[in-house]
């Protein structure tokens, strides 16, 4: 089949990691785009969530194919990881010419991270949800506590650093390079995930801070 | 004007390709601040050969940063210290008296060590085998003038035919990913005409070859374009990129 | 010896069309019976290797890098010449063919040097077929420029890299072979020798750069493309393994060597800074265009070139040769160069260097033309030498470059030796005693391409070929030889370096040798003299050089040995030649044979042939033969540049 074979390949595979992250990228814009509700208070956001679980089958379709897309990426992600390990430390002395960024050098550990935090975050409000509790009253609840706050924020730390690295070496991998475009491409490998920063993380600090307290 | 330095070399030193090897350190004095860096390791043959030693051996022909021949990790860096040089082109001037220099061979699980300094880059060949041409035979060809080719896309392909083989992009990059120069030849192919009847199966053939050497993957880290002794840009990789998808999207 | 050059008869125009017509051929389902050995892929080589399999022949192809496509001719910079007259102004295939022959000073074959321009523009087409990314117009075609003083623009080009892109297409078409099976490839093996079996060449002794293995292979017949032997000056602008060992061997089992001592010095290069140099950096000739040359009109003046007044100094080329200045041609601007020198008005630490200053060039252009034109080649030369020309005037010398000479070739490329062939650098067919810029690259292209593959149907139809194979006795017999001379090279070596001398020490003494009395300009004194010193190097290296490492291992400094013994051998060649010649012609001049202005003279009675050297064994000097060059198309011409 066409596609193993493409997947063998090594830009088979960045491919993958490209179009997975890709579709992530999508997917944390429109969650981005609807926890926005949450700065306009509880009722908005309930309204949001009450109107997202209007279409349960939607959902679940959803669900599972953010999995997959999920899989695909952290197993490539993996695969990948585990043949640098082969190669790298080659060199007594070791010099990077391009001083390889911050980002770049901790790709799979932020997003391991991100994998961590996921697994948090589905279970604290989807399996592990308190029965009868509001969506939007069990954010607040949440975001109280300190600590867990603290590794909200962190975590979108995390993805921002993850998406500093990611964001234009996905348009890299695509093939978008043009010495035209490469200065809003830069630009854009800051804005972006500087955007989701401030939006997801943003949310903790909203009610930490006491700013929600019309929530 | 003349003036000249001291050093201490730390060269890696290994018998044969099964051999372990190990660093060896060598004290060079009054090494001329105009030689180029291979003269310096002259100067050192020529004093481990009256010491009646076996002299350290290395790749190189030219000596004019053309042939692609020579090429070895200088402190880390691939070509040493100068950007856009290689090594026969680096000089003694960009050394200070008393600096410790640390010489290591290119290394890469596609290029095994042979001896020394001098490693097996016969992997780049086969990519260039696997597809790195346009298929006429001699004669019968159409007048060179018959296909217009504009003066932009020309130049575009002449960055990146400038490719010499010398394997530093495989020697920096973390991944020893041979993409630069698998690229620049794609990209070269891909941007002139005379290429385009080839480009799908082209691209993949000379992917699938680079995998099949052992040659890491890309995570675009960008180390191979400083490293890279003619300055070809990951814009090339970029353009691989596109062709291999094309090619699987749309090839046959 | 009979040498006998088939040229065809018939018109000029006429005689390649009907050469190929009366060749025979080789039927195309039997081809693949015919195995063909190709050593060295440069563009000769690897163009011809390429054909060859195209056609169906099986081709083993033998370089001694680590990858074919590190041969030398990727060093050429300038460009390729052909009769394409895409400018309109002028040119055609009898004028390139005009140029090359008078360039060439009128020692050369016309129907050679026609056949030459003729397939020139061929190799055009082809190499732009393939890929090779040539400079080109704004209107998308192809860019011309005029080159080595040429009055019409015929020189084609990419960038300065000119030799590199036509390699890496030949060398393209080369791989492609290689990945269908048609050639079987040979890196790391150089050539140690060939075999010869009932009178015809079959095969090669290689030496396996990796292992240290002699390793014989045989075929039907040999082709040499092994490039110029330059490096027998030990600096020169070749490559470090640019080596006569392949035509020396071939010239010690029968195969005739012409002219070996044309030798072509170009006047612009980086000067010598210190006796560990190890090769010499050509700058592009298109530097006199704007550049002027000169020296302090008092010896010994050493004052910075900024503090020598206008009165002070000497434009030497512009006084001498108003009419021409500092575009004389490579062997004047050479001669003139080494003459002041000698004079002791050379500059910098060495006193052998004399300046090309782009001071009024600025003036008059601006900076920014300047550095637009000559930016590139003043960088590189910075980096080499630390000295910004923009600044301060630039230092050049002449150095050894190109060699006409080479192994004698017959109208088909094939040496004395039948079924041994000879293609580009590697033969001395086509430039005559002096070789046009630009004009290399397309005679290796046009033997590898064009010429080689009439010539090898022509064998394989005409001649019958028993079958050997390289278990034969023959071949046993020369790797034998090979071995023990191997193991000659390593016999100083079991009591230590102490009172022994290093290869480079002995190539540099033969270097030396070779340079003063065998160089630019030359007399039967100093040749004598040459020739007595000769054996002296020859003892000093056999009895005292050492050579450190096994035989069977990889050891660089067996291959440098080897190499240099050939050219201590060789050399000897190179100085009964020039000797022989006792005119002044093309590169070089006789003292003897000089115009009353000093200009060189020569002397179309007495010389226009092409000396060829037969060996005769290692204690007897070597037997001329000459091959008498009849010009019917064109007339011989003195050159004069005053
Ligand atoms: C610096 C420089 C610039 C030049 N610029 C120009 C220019 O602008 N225009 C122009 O027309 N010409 C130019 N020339 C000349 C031109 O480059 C050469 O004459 C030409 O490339 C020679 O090609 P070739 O194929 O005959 O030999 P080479 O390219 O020298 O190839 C020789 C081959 O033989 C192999 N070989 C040699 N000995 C052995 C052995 N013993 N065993 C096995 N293999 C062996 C080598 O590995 C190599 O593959 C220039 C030359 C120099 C030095
Ligand atoms: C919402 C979450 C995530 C998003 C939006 C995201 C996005 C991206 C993007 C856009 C890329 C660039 C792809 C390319 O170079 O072509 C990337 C690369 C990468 N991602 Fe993620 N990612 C996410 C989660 C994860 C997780 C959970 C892991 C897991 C372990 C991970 C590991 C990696 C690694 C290792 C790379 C680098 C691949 C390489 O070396 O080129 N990511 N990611
Ligand atoms: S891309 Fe650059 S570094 Fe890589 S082989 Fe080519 S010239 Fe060398
Ligand atoms: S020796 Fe040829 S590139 Fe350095």
């Amino acid at each position: 089949m066409w596609f193993l074979s493409f997947i063998k390949t090594s830009i088979g595979k960045k491919l993958v990691m490209a179009t997975s992250g890709l579709l992530l990228l999508s997917f944390l814009a429109i969650h981005a785009f609807g926890n926005a509700a949450i700065y306009m208070g509880s009722k908005y956001f309930q309204i949001y969530a009450d109107f997202l679980h209007g279409f349960p089958v939607l959902v679940l379709i959803f669900g599972f194919g953010l999995l997959l897309i999920f899989l695909a990426h952290v197993g490539v992600g993996l695969l990948l990881f585990f043949e640098k390990r082969k190669t790298s430390s080659r060199y007594d002395v070791e010099t990077r010419v391009v001083e390889n960024t911050f980002a770049s050098r901790t790709m799979p550990y932020t997003g391991a991270w991100i994998f961590v935090f996921l697994i948090v975050h589905v279970f604290a409000f989807n399996f592990g949800k308190p029965e009868g509790v509001k969506v939007s009253m069990l954010v607040q609840q949440y975001f109280s506590g300190f600590f867990y706050s603290l590794f909200y924020i962190i975590s979108f730390i995390a993805l921002a650093i993850h998406l500093n690295h990611g964001f234009w070496s996905m348009l890299q991998t695509f093939g978008l390079n043009h010495p035209r475009y490469n200065k809003l491409i830069s630009t854009l490998t800051v804005a972006v995930p500087l955007i989701f920063l401030v939006i997801f993380g943003g949310i903790p600090i909203y009610f930490m801070t006491g700013s929600a307290a019309g929530y | 004007m003349m003036s000249t330095i001291d050093l201490t070399l730390k060269i890696w030193r290994q018998k044969n390709s099964d051999a372990l090897g190990d660093f060896e350190t060598y004290i060079l004095r009054d090494i001329s601040t105009d030689m180029s860096f291979l003269e310096m390791i002259d100067v050192l043959n020529e004093q481990l050969t009256r010491e009646g030693k076996e002299p350290v051996a290395f790749d190189h022909d030219c000596r004019e940063g053309i042939c692609g021949a020579c090429g070895a990790v200088v402190d880390g860096v691939a070509h040493g210290p100068d950007l856009e040089t290689t090594l026969c082109q680096l000089h003694m001037r960009k050394f200070k008296s008393g600096d410790t220099i640390v010489i290591e061979p290119f290394r890469s699980i596609a290029f095994p060590i042979k001896k020394d300094l001098l490693v097996d880059r016969s992997a780049l060949d086969r990519i260039i085998q696997a597809g790195g041409f346009v298929s006429v035979n001699t004669g019968g060809t159409v007048d060179g003038n018959s296909i217009p080719v504009s003066t932009e896309t020309a130049e575009l392909a002449m960055d990146a035919a400038s490719c010499i083989g010398c394997g530093a992009c495989v020697a920096s990059c973390p991944n020893g990913a041979a993409m630069l120069f698998t690229g620049a030849k794609i990209a070269q192919l891909s941007l002139l005409p005379q290429g385009h009847p080839e480009r799908k199966e082209r691209a993949r053939s000379m992917v699938t070859q680079m995998d099949k050497e052992g040659f890491g993957y890309c995570s675009n880290e960008k180390e191979c374009e400083l490293a890279c002794p003619k300055g070809i840009s990951i814009r090339n990789i970029a353009r691989m990129n596109r062709e291999f998808l094309k090619s699987f999207l749309l090839g046959e | 010896m009979e040498l006998n050059s088939r040229i065809p008869s018939g018109p000029l125009a006429e005689k390649w069309d009907s050469h190929r017509f009366q060749s025979k051929l080789v039927n195309p389902a039997n081809r693949r019976k015919f195995r063909v050995i190709v050593v060295g892929t440069g563009l000769a080589g690897a163009s011809a290797a390429a054909t060859l399999a195209e056609l169906g022949y099986k081709v083993d192809a033998f370089c001694l890098h680590d990858s074919p496509r590190r041969a030398h001719s990727i060093a050429a910079q300038g460009g390729i010449n052909a009769a394409k007259n895409y400018q309109n102004d002028g040119d055609s295939v009898f004028r390139l063919f005009y140029d090359t022959i008078k360039g060439g000073d009128f020692r050369a074959r016309e129907a050679n040097v026609y056949r030459l321009a003729q397939v020139s523009t061929e190799i055009i087409d082809q190499c732009v077929a393939q890929g090779v990314p040539f400079a080109r117009e704004y209107g998308g075609t192809l860019a011309n420029r005029s080159f080595g003083g040429a009055q019409v623009s015929r020189t084609f080009y990419a960038r300065g890299q000119t030799g590199q892109q036509l390699l890496l297409g030949a060398y393209s078409a080369l791989s492609r072979q290689i990945n269908s099976g048609g050639v079987t490839m040979y890196n790391r093996r150089e050539m140690m020798d060939v075999v010869v079996v009932d009178g015809k060449a079959r095969g090669v002794v290689v030496r396996n750069m990796i292992s240290g293995a002699i390793e014989s292979y045989s075929a039907d017949a040999v082709l040499l493309c092994t490039g110029g032997y330059g490096n027998a000056y030990f600096l020169s602008t070749n490559a470090m393994a640019s080596n006569v060992t392949a035509a020396w061997r071939a010239c010690r089992r029968g195969a005739a060597f012409a002219n070996p001592s044309f030798v072509q010095i170009h006047p612009t290069c980086i000067p010598v800074h210190g006796d560990y140099q190890s090769k010499l950096t050509l700058m592009s000739e298109s530097l006199r265009n704007d550049g002027r040359v000169w020296v302090p009109k008092n010896k010994d003046d050493t004052r910075p070139p900024a503090q020598i007044p206008e009165e002070d100094r000497d434009y030497y080329l512009e006084s001498k040769y108003p009419s021409f200045g500092n575009l004389v041609p490579r062997d004047v601007a050479s001669r003139n160069a080494k003459e002041q020198c000698d004079q002791g008005k050379g500059v910098g630490s060495t006193g052998l260097a004399v300046y090309l200053d782009f001071g009024d060039a600025i003036k008059r252009d601006g900076e920014d033309v300047i550095l637009r034109k000559y930016g590139n080649l003043f960088q590189m030369y910075e980096k080499i030498t630390d000295s910004d020309p923009m600044v301060e005037p630039m230092m050049i010398y002449p150095a050894v470059h190109y060699t006409m000479g080479g192994l004698w070739v017959d109208y088909n490329l094939m040496t004395t030796i039948p079924g041994l062939f000879a293609l580009g650098e590697c033969n001395f067919s086509d430039h005559g005693a002096n070789r046009l810029g630009a004009s290399a690259l397309m005679q290796g292209l046009a033997d590898g391409y064009f010429v080689i593959s009439t010539s090898i149907g022509h064998y394989f139809g005409s001649e019958r070929i028993n079958p050997v194979t390289n278990a034969d006795a023959a071949f046993k017999e020369v790797e034998n030889e090979v071995n023990e001379r191997m193991q000659k090279l390593l016999q100083n070596s079991s009591g230590g370096p102490s009172g022994k001398v290093t290869v480079d020490d002995v190539h540099k003494e033969l270097g030396r040798l070779l340079w003063d009395n065998c160089g630019m300009a030359r007399n039967r004194q100093d040749l004598e003299l040459a020739l007595e010193e000769l054996p002296k190097i020859k003892d000093k290296f056999w009895n005292s050089v050492y050579v450190p490492g096994a035989a069977d291992d990889i050891n660089q400094s067996i291959e440098k040995a080897g190499r240099v013994a050939d050219f201590i051998e060789f050399g000897e060649f190179m100085i009964r030649d020039a000797l022989a010649r006792e005119e002044s012609c093309g590169c070089h001049l006789r003292e003897e044979s000089q115009t009353e202005e000093n200009e060189a003279l020569r002397d179309d009675d007495k010389y226009s042939h092409v000396s060829v050297w037969e060996y005769k064994g290692d204690d007897q000097p070597p037997e001329m033969h000459k091959e008498h060059l009849v010009f019917e198309n064109v007339t011989p011409s003195q050159r004069s540049y005053k």
